[in-house]
């Protein structure tokens, strides 16, 4: 099983980066769908049966589509552009900044004893009946509001992106 | 499975610095946003990482993960929707073109 | 007396109240400028004559102390000592006042009719009476402060008076050559005075016992500078300011370029007042001059003073010979009589030398204000040359010029024959060599004015050549009535004034007004009288036969002694070169000094001073340069660069980018997990 967990790591980190390093849009966004399938295999090698499927679902089925769509209709897919035009203006104090939250991170991972510690030898309550149950039952506000929440964003998207259409007409 | 938890936090650390380096260094919006979500599904990672590792025996991370999952997407739609419009203005999805509100 | 010595002061205050009002008045005021002054010396004359008849009366006889009066107040008090100032009433001061008074009264009659056709009459009467307050306040005064101020300002009115036509370029000249060369006597003077007061403590003359000159035996004793006793090295100071004012030689330079003034002014301070000033205060002073001498037998301020007489008598009766200007003739001529006064009171002849400037105050003004009526006569002519045969047109000035004459050159019994008489009296007992010399003085006077009374007004009538001067031009006239009455009267005076000095009636009644306690000498009277009579007839004489015999025929005909001896005519009439000498040393000395001074003052002086200015400039460049320039200026400029820079700075962090915001973000959540950390730990 610790072979699983560094295959798995590995492809999701070389997802990753691919999903930010390459040129061309759509291969972006194709590295990205290969890190969400990454992310879902180990949610599964973590015992949340649910959540990677809501994830392989909602992420590649949904976000990475829409990102898709994205591009498309911003006509802006060349892969021809050198380091220059892809790197945007001080690209090093980017990096630099990201480099230094990195060692932060690091040390405050390292820093106590906590990163030693093992997996718990309970069993596990991640069945999708019990998530049901829980989500209509102990957490229904908050399902509620994701409901209002979502519809929002959908109206909200709409009236965005639809605005200049609309004005242009 | 014996994985300390120290590296799956590596792991999700990690992956949100990618994304970080991505979201600061790229030029292109999408790929901003593509990022971003690098780094929201790595914060959400962790989330599932520390129940597997404590709190084995509750769903609240579940649940929580499952409300991060939405907001996430609901998020993205937004953030596409508007580089869409500003694109639509701008005529380019270059970051460092976008620099005032005023048209 | 003693109550009319309170009201002494109104002698010189009602000329000096005259000269005050005068000095108001506009020029067309000349009748009243001219009666204000007038009346003013009128009514000090006035009050003279009751002061001298208070002399007179019984007290005249008696010794000398209790015919003075004195009157001292103090003028103002300063710390410690007061300033007194005070009047005196005896015989000196009255005979002076009164003939001061009286003589000036004619002359300002005269006057009125000498300066009727000059524009500035006012201001010539208000000077005049100014002048007759100075010259009366010097009289009686019994404070030296007084004196003294007096004293200069009779100096400052002679200025003003011989400078009256100032825009004449020989006129501006000669006020300014008068001033200065008394000046220079006045120096002296003042260091008496100085001495005196230091010596005494006081600065009154008589104070009851307490006096300066009350204290004149003291003096004697003390030892001065120069060899002298403190009372001779004083009275010498003293005299020095009398060589000035009297025009003793070699100070007398002064005296024959002030005839540039109006001829009254002449008169009155040139022959009987300013010019006498000096030898009336050796009179006043005489209590120090003789001081020694009595006690100490030693003689030599006495000697000086009878030489320096004695040589500005002889000196300035030679240059009279040969002079051609009728005034210049009788300005050397009052010179010459000025040596004999001071000569006589060097012999010790107090009386004789204050009787001959009595009697000189007379024929001389009455000489003078002669001159100025042939002068106004021949319409402002003064060369005699261009005179000549007067006698005919001006019948009343010759007849009054003729007996101011003979009293001047000494012809019995005339005034000045008697006080002439005296004082070679004197000077035979104190030195033959003197009285040969006064003697000679005598006989050249008598030539020099015989000559001038035949230049003038015998033969025939030499001027009007071209010089149609005046209205009526051509042949001169008589002068009108305010001109001749006066110097009637003073002829008058000239006749009967000399009896009051002659042994041969009272046995010298002068002598005992003035001195009782002095004898008179009469131990060779009669060698002397004798001699000057002839000294006087033997002048006549050879003036008779060089100018009367054959008078001049023209103008431009040569002066008979100047055929006879040419190279000494032109010495004389040369006035023996003195003016030049002088110019060419004492003058060329000062301005050289003047000259070397500035010098010192460009060089150096300025050269410190610019030093100074150019250290300053330099200390105050280099302060701009490091303190303005280097630390304010550059601190402040840096001040404001890093403000602008750092602004410049700031605003950067608002670009507008939002990928720049977020790496901002990104840092300061690093900073923020580091501090949440570490706070953990702890």
């Amino acid at each position: 099983m610790n072979a699983a967990f560094w295959i798995l790591s590995a492809i999701t980190v070389i997802g990753a980066v691919l999903a930010v390093t390459l040129r061309n849009l759509v291969h972006c966004v194709l590295s990205l769908i290969l890190f969400f399938l990454g992310i879902a295999a180990h949610y599964f090698l973590l015992r949340a049966d649910f959540i990677g499927a809501v994830q392989i679902l909602i992420y590649i089925g949904a976000v990475a589509v829409l990102i898709l769509f994205a591009i498309m209709l911003t006509h802006n897919v060349t892969g021809t552009e050198g380091p220059r035009e892809v790197l945007g203006g001080k690209w090093w104090s980017g990096l630099a900044t990201a480099g230094i939250l990195g060692v932060v991170i690091w040390w405050a991972i390292y820093k106590d004893q906590i990163a030693a510690a093992l997996p718990s030898n309970q069993k596990a309550q991640s069945s999708v009946l019990e998530i049901g149950r829980a989500l209509m039952s102990e957490w229904v506000v908050p399902f509620e509001i994701m409901a209002v929440l979502l519809t929002a964003a959908l109206i909200g998207a709409v009236v965005i992106a639809l605005e200049e259409v609309m004005r242009r007409r | 499975m014996s994985i300390p938890l120290g590296h799956y936090l590596v792991l999700s650390g990690l992956l949100f610095v990618i994304g970080l380096c991505g979201a600061l260094t790229r030029k292109n919006a999408i790929i901003v946003l593509i990022a971003i979500e690098i780094m929201f599904n790595a914060g959400i990672l962790n989330l599932i990482v520390f129940w597997h590792y404590k709190e084995f025996a509750v769903l609240t991370a579940q649940m929580f993960t499952i409300f991060a999952i939405s907001i996430a997407a609901a998020e993205s739609a937004i953030g596409l929707a508007l580089v869409i419009a500003i694109y639509r203005h701008y005529k380019s999805v270059d970051v460092d073109e976008m620099q005032s509100l005023k048209g | 007396m003693d109550e009319l010595v309170k009201q002494q002061w109104l002698i010189p205050f009602l000329p000096l109240v005259a000269a005050a009002i005068q000095s108001l008045l506009k020029r067309g005021q000349r009748k009243l400028s001219a009666g204000l002054c007038i009346a003013a010396i009128g009514i000090s004359c006035l009050l003279a004559m009751r002061a001298l008849f208070a002399t007179l009366g019984g007290h005249a006889g008696e010794a000398h102390e209790a015919a003075r009066a004195i009157w001292n107040f103090t003028w103002f008090e300063f710390a410690t000592t007061n300033l007194q100032l005070g009047f005196v009433l005896d015989p000196l001061t009255a005979g002076m006042a009164a003939m001061v008074t009286f003589v000036g009264f004619w002359i300002f009659v005269n006057a009125t009719g000498y300066m009727a056709e000059d524009e500035n009459y006012t201001r010539f009467f208000c000077f005049m009476s100014l002048f007759a307050a100075a010259m009366l306040g010097l009289v009686v005064a019994n404070n030296l402060l007084l004196f003294f101020i007096c004293w200069e300002l009779v100096g400052l009115c002679s200025y003003l008076l011989i400078g009256f036509w100032f825009f004449k370029p020989s006129a501006a000249a000669a006020m300014k050559k008068a001033f200065i060369t008394t000046r220079v006597g006045d120096i002296g003077f003042f260091i008496g005075i100085l001495t005196l007061y230091w010596q005494t403590g006081t600065l009154n003359l008589y104070d009851n016992g307490h006096g300066a000159l009350e204290q004149a035996d003291k003096l004697a004793a003390l030892s001065g500078w120069w060899g002298l006793s403190m009372a001779s090295f004083i009275a010498l100071m003293l005299f020095f300011g009398a060589m000035g004012k009297s025009a003793q030689f070699p100070l007398h330079v002064w005296l024959p370029d002030a005839m540039e003034g109006p001829t009254p002014v002449s008169a009155l301070i040139h022959a009987a007042t300013m010019v006498a000033a000096g030898v009336f205060m050796v009179g006043r002073m005489y209590p120090l001059f003789i001081a020694e001498s009595a006690r100490y037998d030693s003689h030599f301020v006495m000697s000086f003073v009878m030489w320096v007489g004695c040589i500005t008598a002889v000196f300035s009766a030679t240059i009279a010979v040969a002079q051609w200007d009728i005034k210049r003739v009788l300005a050397y001529s009052t010179c010459s009589q000025l040596g004999y006064m001071v000569m006589g009171l060097g012999a010790g002849g107090l009386v004789a030398g204050q009787f001959h400037l009595l009697t000189h105050a007379f024929f001389k003004a009455l000489l003078f204000l002669g001159s100025g009526c042939v002068i106004i006569g021949t319409h402002h002519e003064q060369d005699m040359r261009k005179m000549g045969g007067l006698k005919k047109y001006m019948p009343i000035t010759f007849w009054c010029y003729l007996i101011g004459m003979l009293a001047l050159a000494g012809v019995p019994p005339f005034a000045g024959f008697f006080s002439k008489d005296e004082i070679l009296l004197t000077t035979f007992h104190r030195s033959r060599l003197a009285w040969t010399l006064g003697t000679f003085a005598a006989f050249l006077t008598a030539f020099y004015m015989t000559r001038q009374m035949f230049m003038v007004f015998a033969g025939k009538w030499r001027g009007g050549g071209g010089h149609g001067h005046g209205h009526h031009g051509g042949e001169p006239h008589e002068v009108p009535w305010n001109m001749w009455l006066p110097i009637a009267v003073l002829s008058a005076f000239a006749v009967f004034l000399g009896l009051l000095g002659t042994p041969f009636i009272g046995d010298n009644m002068f002598q005992h007004y003035l001195a009782p306690e002095g004898i008179a000498e009469h131990e060779g009277a009669g060698t002397v009288m004798g001699l000057s009579i002839a000294a006087g007839a033997l002048g006549i004489l050879l003036g008779w036969l060089m100018y009367g015999r054959k008078t001049l025929q023209h103008a431009d005909d040569p002066d008979p002694l100047e055929a006879t001896a040419a190279p000494l005519f032109t010495v004389l009439n040369r006035k023996w070169y003195i003016d030049e000498l002088y110019e060419a040393t004492i003058i060329r000395g000062t301005v050289l000094c003047g000259v070397l001074f500035r010098l010192i003052d460009e060089l150096i002086i300025d050269g410190v001073l610019h030093g100074i200015v150019w250290v300053t400039k330099a200390i105050s460049q280099l302060l701009r340069w490091i303190g303005d320039e280097f630390f304010i200026n550059g601190g402040f400029d840096t001040a404001c660069e890093g403000v602008r820079e750092s602004g410049g700075l700031m605003s950067r962090l608002q670009s507008g980018r939002v990928q720049n915001y977020f790496r901002l973000l990104g840092l300061g959540t690093a900073v923020l997990l580091v501090i949440y950390f570490w706070k953990l730990n702890q």
